[in-house]
This record gives C-alpha cells, sequence and structure tokens, in this order.
C-alpha cells in the first residue's frame, strides 16, 4: 500500500509544456490583476482620508463591499453576472476572446484593490497631519499634497504590507480555475488527469508557487530598503 | 541559508514519519479498528450520487455500496459497520484514496489502464459513453461538429481528454465541478457541455426547464464505471467485488437499477441485453 512515487511524470510526456503554460497564465493573470488591485487601492485608500465626506463615503463602501465578500463569490460574479449585462455582441465576441481570463482578473483586481486600499490607508495615517498641513499652506491643492507628498511618502512606508499582499494575490489566482481559467493550479490538476499522479503533481505546483513567493519576497525586500526613508522608520538588522 | 533548511526539513518531517504508519494496515482492519467505512462519493452528479430536493445524500452508486458492499465487509470482519460519506471530486479522489482519508470510491469514476497504475478497481457497475448536452436547435449534433466551438467538461474527466486528442481546435473549457459547466452552457459561454451521457440525462432532468435541452451525439468514448481503492489491497477488493456480484446474482442490482434508471425515474436509461449480459458475466461462480 506503500505510494511509490513516480517524479518523471512531471517533465515526460505534456506535462511540462502544460505546467510553463499554467505558469505564464497565473503571471499574466496576478500582474495585471495587481496593476488593476494597486490602482484602485491607491485611489480609493487616499479617498478614504480625505477631508470631504462625499469622497469618504464612496471610498468606504467599496473597501467594505469587495473585501467582506468571498473571492469564489466574485469570480462567479464578474463570470455569470456581468456579462448578460452587455449588449448580445460585445458578449459573444468576450466569449470567443477568453471572457473567463478577463472575469479572472476583474475579480481578483477589485477584490485585492479593496484589500491594497486599507493597507495604503493605514499608511496615509501613519504620516503625521503636519505633513499635510504644510503641504497645504505652502500653496499646493490638496490633490496636489496628496499626489507630490502624501502617496509618495506612503508608499514608501507600506512595502512589506503590500508585499504580503500582493503574495495573496498571487496565491488567490488560483481560485480563477472554478471559472475555467487554464492557470498554475489548473494544470497541476491536468497532470493528474492525464497520470493519476496526484501528489507528484500538486507538489510541483507546490514548488513553483513557493518559489515563485519567495522570488517576490526577496525582490521587495531590496525595494523596501533602497526606498525606505532614512530617519522615519526605525529598522532592525 | 540555514535556517532556511531547517525550516524545509521541518516542514518535510511529519510527512516522512506519517506515511510508512500508513502503509502497514490493511484497508479491512482499518475499517474493523474503527468500525466505519468511508466513502468519497459526488453532491451533484445525478443519479449516481447527489444531495436530493430532501438534502438527502441518495443515489445508485451509494445504495450499491450501502445494499451490496457493506454487507459484504460486514460479514466479512464478522460485525456491524457505519458507512460514512465525504464529497470527493474528480481531481480530489486518488489523492483522497492515497492519504487514507477515504476507503472506497463509489460515485462516477471511469475505469482506465492509466488510473490502474495509481489505483485498483471492482469489477464495473455500470457502462455509459459521452455525449454532448445542447440548446434545442443547436447546430452541435456530436464530436464531428465541434471543431471551433466553446465546449465545456468536467476537469479531471476523460472525455476531455479525449475531445483534446481528437478535435484540438474545439476551444475546450473545464470546470470542477457540474453546476458551474451547467451555468455556462445555459448562460451561452459555451455552446455544448460534453460528460458522460447518463449524467448529462441526470443533469437535464434536473434542470429548471428540462425540456430546452437535448442529449446529442453516438458515444464517443468507453466510460466503464468502477469503485476505486487502493492499491494491492486484494483482501478489500474481493469484499467489494462479492458485494457487488451478490447484487447482480441475487437480482438486487436490476430492481435499484429500475429505481434510478427505469421508466418512471427522472433519467429514463434503458438497460441494453448487451450491457446486462456483461454484467452478469462479471460474476464468477461461488
Amino acid at each position: 500500500m506503500n505510494y511509490q512515487f513516480n517524479w518523471s511524470v512531471l517533465w515526460s510526456g505534456q506535462s511540462g509544456g502544460w505546467l510553463l503554460r499554467g505558469l505564464g497564465t497565473t503571471l499574466a493573470l496576478s500582474g495585471l490583476a495587481w496593476l488593476v488591485a494597486v490602482a484602485l487601492g491607491i485611489v480609493s485608500g487616499a479617498m478614504r482620508t480625505v477631508p470631504w465626506k462625499p469622497l469618504r463615503v464612496v471610498a468606504t463602501f467599496y473597501v467594505e463591499f469587495f473585501r467582506n465578500v468571498p473571492l469564489l463569490v466574485w469570480m462567479f460574479f464578474w463570470y455569470f453576472g456581468v456579462p448578460p449585462l452587455l449588449p448580445l455582441a460585445i458578449r459573444e465576441w468576450l466569449f470567443d476572446h477568453g471572457a473567463e481570463f478577463w472575469a479572472g482578473m476583474f475579480a481578483l483586481g477589485v477584490y485585492h484593490g479593496a484589500r491594497m486600499s486599507e493597507v495604503i490607508r493605514s499608511g496615509i495615517q501613519s504620516i503625521p497631519k503636519t505633513q499635510f498641513e504644510a503641504a497645504v499652506a505652502i500653496g499646493l491643492t490638496t490633490f496636489q499634497a496628496y499626489r507630490l507628498v502624501i502617496v509618495p511618502i506612503a508608499l514608501r512606508l507600506i512595502v512589506p504590507p503590500a508585499t504580503s499582499e500582493s503574495l495573496n494575490l498571487l496565491k488567490n489566482s488560483s481560485v480563477a480555475l472554478t471559472i475555467s481559467v487554464a492557470e498554475l493550479t489548473f494544470q497541476t490538476r491536468q497532470i493528474e488527469t492525464y497520470t493519476a499522479r496526484a501528489i507528484e503533481a500538486l507538489t510541483a505546483g507546490t514548488v513553483i508557487y513557493l518559489g515563485l513567493c519567495v522570488g517576490i519576497a526577496t525582490i521587495m525586500a531590496h525595494v523596501e530598503r533602497r526606498f525606505a526613508i532614512p530617519g522615519l522608520i526605525a529598522r532592525g538588522g | 541559508m540555514r535556517r532556511i533548511l531547517a525550516g524545509l526539513l521541518t516542514l518535510g518531517l511529519p510527512l516522512s514519519v506519517v506515511s510508512p504508519a500508513l502503509a502497514q494496515q490493511s484497508t479491512l482492519e482499518k475499517i474493523g479498528q474503527s468500525g466505519v467505512l468511508t466513502i468519497g462519493t459526488r453532491t451533484a452528479s445525478p443519479p449516481f450520487a447527489f444531495v436530493n430536493k430532501q438534502n438527502e445524500w441518495v443515489g445508485f452508486s451509494i445504495d450499491l455500496v450501502e445494499q451490496g458492499v457493506k454487507p459484504a465487509i460486514e460479514r466479512k470482519l464478522g460485525k456491524p459497520i457505519k458507512l460514512e460519506k465525504k464529497e470527493s471530486t474528480p481531481p480530489t479522489r486518488i489523492p483522497l484514496l492515497s492519504s487514507n482519508a477515504v476507503d472506497l470510491i463509489a460515485g462516477t469514476m471511469t475505469d482506465t489502464r492509466t488510473r490502474r497504475e495509481s489505483v485498483d478497481f471492482s469489477l464495473t457497475f455500470f457502462v455509459t459513453g459521452a455525449q454532448f448536452l445542447v440548446k434545442k436547435g443547436s447546430p452541435i449534433k456530436g464530436i464531428d461538429s465541434i471543431a471551433g466551438k466553446r465546449v465545456a467538461a468536467q476537469q479531471g474527466s476523460t472525455n476531455a481528454r479525449v475531445i483534446r486528442e481528437r478535435v484540438p481546435t474545439a476551444k475546450l473549457q473545464e470546470f470542477p465541478d457540474q453546476p458551474a459547466a451547467f451555468q455556462a452552457l445555459v448562460q451561452g459561454q459555451v455552446d455544448a457541455y460534453t460528460n458522460d451521457g447518463i449524467q448529462l440525462y441526470g443533469l437535464k432532468a434536473k434542470a429548471p426547464k428540462p425540456d430546452d435541452w437535448v442529449v446529442v451525439g453516438d458515444f464517443f468514448s468507453y466510460e466503464p464505471y468502477g469503485m476505486a481503492m487502493r492499491k494491492n489491497d486484494s483482501d478489500f477488493r474481493h469484499a467489494v467485488n462479492v458485494g457487488l456480484m451478490e447484487l447482480i446474482e441475487s437480482g438486487k442490482y436490476f430492481e435499484l437499477y429500475d429505481k434510478w434508471f427505469g421508466p418512471k425515474s427522472e433519467t429514463p436509461y434503458p438497460l441494453t441485453a448487451e450491457n446486462k449480459r456483461f454484467l452478469i458475466m462479471q460474476v464468477v461462480p461461488k
């Protein structure tokens, strides 16, 4: 009854190609979703701190609505719920051009944008209020003060939590397989279908995710050191 | 670096300790000790295994286990056992077996040569083949008319594999479960959904408007269903097979078949004379 490992299934036949294609899809999906998440996060994170209530309300609504519903539900929402709202011609075109990929990308981006927003808001709120007042005092408008002073400083402060959030995004991209996006986890299951070697395939997937995440974390650690504001952050080691 | 290595070792340690421990006990010993037979089955594959409107987990495969396999194991062990059901899907069922989380897969698993390299199968308890479910009036008539079309399949199924090999131009979209694939068909994300014919009839019967859907095409694959178990455990496999043989021999199998697939059931699927003969011939003498 001992499980006989057979690692060669990972490179024999089409397995290697599938894993690479899955990796490509995972990276494209996560990369695009990350851009959406960061853009939405910066805008809504900043909006939640501005001294004008209607903007704060809109941003708060976005954050609480999107981060408090499970990602799986958002996947189904963007894939099954949104297309019927579109005109027939656009819908047909989308279905022929990877609708599942774009639905997955929006689900992931908008969901993580809401979570990223909180990271950025905490960065902004850790900046002394006097910074903003000084910026306004030298004649900048609120928008300019945010664009030129507050947001750039906040972004340099939040690298560690933003890294965590980005790694979560990368790993959460596997949920897209529920709407038939052929990403990395999907491909490991594919290998299982063809070879019936589930443990080997899952191990390969695990190692690839681990490698990706450790790689990103290492790069971000360099970014963190490079962009840390001297004197503003107490640093260890 | 040393710290990373130490971390990896700690991760690996439980795995290496656990696996030899699992290897020692046979499945019958395990069931004898715990008093429980755990099967991995489906929740949305009518009529084989599904949760019905009364919220009960029922189906043809589950009946076969309850009325055939379980009594045979009880006789072998000389004591009553309990039956426990767990959800298993095509991608999870073999790992669930290997990890001892379940003892037997009794759902809609096709017996294949590749799978036999990882698990053992009981005798065949049902025979079907892949077809397509389409909206009424669809131009798709079978595997010859799906080139360039968007086709949904269930991930980890044998049908997806056949399509990929035979019609590489079809745009295959694979979903982890049946409801999502059917929803994609309902909304037009895909033009057809392929699965084993009998499952498509089951799905059609459960649809809000069954008359809107048709099952089309000749069988483009051969799908003999078997119950899967851990490899190289012939005593357990024999007990399972004896249970199934007794069901067929006593005629109980055909009563159950009539209950789930007969003309009065929700998914009529007549048993052909050929298939009936095949089932009976699998029963070896006492």
